[in-house]
């Protein structure tokens, strides 16, 4: 039971991380039918913006040792100029192009990112240590549950409210639902393209700030290509979950951290390394089921 | 106030506008008449900005309009009602509304012409709060039309407004369009399939086909039909460019 609840803990942890990371990639898709695999390459900037560029195996922190209110900020602004200057420079000529297009477009922008570290801080992984007091665990009854997924946990909850709030409450969530819904329609009514788009991208590089630092506090390894796994699956997560629905990627996100950390915990021992294999089978099962995901829209059958 | 000057829009292979040539004044309705992929969408979206002419001009105002750029046009005071209400469906009937005054920087007239436009529809008032795609086609129609209203257009565009309604509800469309246009000063370009509604209202009326204009007319001349009939379907004198292979439109 205690070991249930344990794995319980970290399902939710891992599938914060994949949701928020899902989310990310669905709000890009919702408005610019872009399935963007570069985002893993968003979080992996955010983690690597913290350190001082070198070729040394241990990183030196020089952002990520500042406080926490001054070092959240500089990092998401990096991120997001980052997502923004992507945008300007390779989707932005593309915006009449196809969905495939745009896909390989992404793959191109996540291999120059990737590339960029590498001749920037090496091929090797480092070991970093950020927020190294937030391990201490705290017992719930007999469950030790780290600080730091408590945390990760809480801010995911709060993001994904802040970002409710946003898309519910205010004139440019409103916008961005309409452009999500019928793009040329929000045009004709004047809602600006590239100005939707480019909030879009911006919204999601904050969320890819929030997985890096997250993620790098949690695994304490830095590597060129640490973002990949993680776009993988957020891109499973939005699929599963419906594309172009939100809510979707978020349920997407938890099913698939449940189902990671479930075979983890419960596979037999020879198995554990094909985790990854037991865990795709499910997503393919899962649409099997429900080939639109498991929250459907009408986005993608009503686009003409 | 607007003219087409011998716009050409091509899809791919298929050539929609071969040189259409319209213009609108101050004040009138016309009509674009016209079969089921004849072009008559595509004139319009070409003056929205939503598809790009290869060749042609489309002057508002005295000034050509930069082709392309939907949320620029809009802010000239021009406003596309696109066939097939396109209705935000997950968004509420207010934030259907609201979106299209996002634009206006007027902040004191967008709340008193919100006012007015609900007391122009007073279904949508009642319902307010639903999502729009809950509404009926009929109440979706009206919708599109509020809404474009609220982008306090100059010349309205609309895409065939009895598109997919029973004929009572188009009846109402119609009356509200009139209405609109008499309380708003607004100048109206419609597209219809059938000339018997429009030619009461129409001070003129354009026929399309096959991506030509085939007739242009004050509609009072062309009340009893017979030309309309013999340029929608392509028979009889009319000089047609029948050279021009037939292509299937989509």
């Amino acid at each position: 039971m205690i070991g249930l609840l344990q794995n319980l803990v970290d399902a939710a942890s891992l599938g914060s991380l994949y949701a928020l990371a899902a989310l990310g990639v669905g709000l890009l898709f919702g408005i610019l039918r872009l399935v963007n695999f570069a985002h893993g390459d968003f979080i992996s900037i955010g983690a690597y913006a913290l350190i001082v560029p070198s070729f040394e195996v241990t990183a030196q922190l020089f952002i990520g040792t500042w406080s926490w209110w001054l070092m959240i900020p500089t990092i998401t602004l990096i991120v997001v100029i980052v997502a923004l200057i992507s945008d300007a420079l390779v989707f932005r000529p593309l915006r009449r192009a196809s969905a495939p297009t745009l896909m390989i477009a992404s793959f191109a922008v996540s291999y120059v990112i990737q590339t960029g570290i590498l001749l920037v801080y090496g091929a090797r992984p480092k070991a970093a240590n950020l927020w190294a007091g937030l391990d201490t665990p705290l017992m719930v009854g007999d469950v030790r549950v780290p600080l730091l997924q408590v945390i990760t946990i809480v801010a995911t909850l709060v993001l994904m409210a802040a970002l409710t709030l946003f898309l519910k409450r205010t004139r440019y969530g409103t916008m961005m639902r309409a452009a999500a819904e019928d793009f040329r329609m929000a045009q004709y009514l004047g809602v600006r393209g590239d100005f939707v788009i480019g909030l879009a991208f911006a919204i999601s590089g904050v969320l890819a700030t929030a997985v890096s630092l997250l993620y790098l506090s949690q695994t304490g390894t830095l590597s060129p290509t640490m973002g990949v796994p993680l776009a993988l699956f957020a891109f499973v997560a939005t699929v599963i979950g419906g594309m172009g629905s939100l809510l979707g990627a978020v349920v997407g996100g938890f099913v698939v951290g449940v189902v990671v950390i479930m075979l983890q915990a419960y596979l037999p021992a020879d198995l554990r390394a094909f985790r990854d294999a037991f865990a795709f089978t499910f997503v393919i099962l899962i649409l099997l089921v429900r080939p639109s995901g498991i929250i459907r829209t009408r986005a993608l059958v009503e686009r003409v | 106030m607007l003219e087409i000057n011998d716009i050409h829009v091509t899809y791919g292979r298929l050539r929609a506008l071969k040189g259409v040539s319209l213009s609108v004044r101050q004040g009138e309705i016309v009509c674009l008449i016209g079969p089921n992929g004849a072009g008559k969408s595509t004139t319009l979206a070409a003056v929205a900005g939503g598809v790009v002419p290869h060749r042609g001009t489309i002057v508002l105002d005295g000034k050509p309009l930069a082709a392309g750029r939907p949320e620029q046009t809009a802010r000239l005071g021009l406003s596309l009602v696109p066939e097939g209400r396109h209705v935000f469906g997950t968004l509420t009937v207010a934030e259907n509304l609201r979106v299209a005054t996002y634009m206006r920087r007027d902040r004191a007239a967008v709340a008193a012409d919100y006012e007015r436009v609900l007391n122009l529809f007073p279904r949508l008032k009642e319902r307010i709060g639903s999502p729009g795609g809950r509404l009926s086609g009929g109440e979706q129609q009206m919708l599109v039309i509020a809404r474009a209203l609220l982008t306090r257009p100059r010349l309205l565009l609309v895409d065939e407004p009895s598109l997919g309604l029973a004929p009572k509800i188009v009846d109402q469309v119609y009356e509200i369009l009139l209405a609109a246009r008499k309380a708003e000063g607004l100048t109206l370009l419609i597209n219809e399939q059938s000339s018997h509604r429009i030619l009461k209202h129409a001070d003129r009326v354009y026929v399309i086909r096959n991506g030509h204009i085939r007739l242009h007319d004050d509609a009072a001349k062309l009340a009893d039909g017979e030309a309309i009939k013999r340029a929608y379907f392509g028979f009889g004198d009319e000089p047609a460019a029948a050279d021009e292979p037939e292509e299937e439109a989509a």
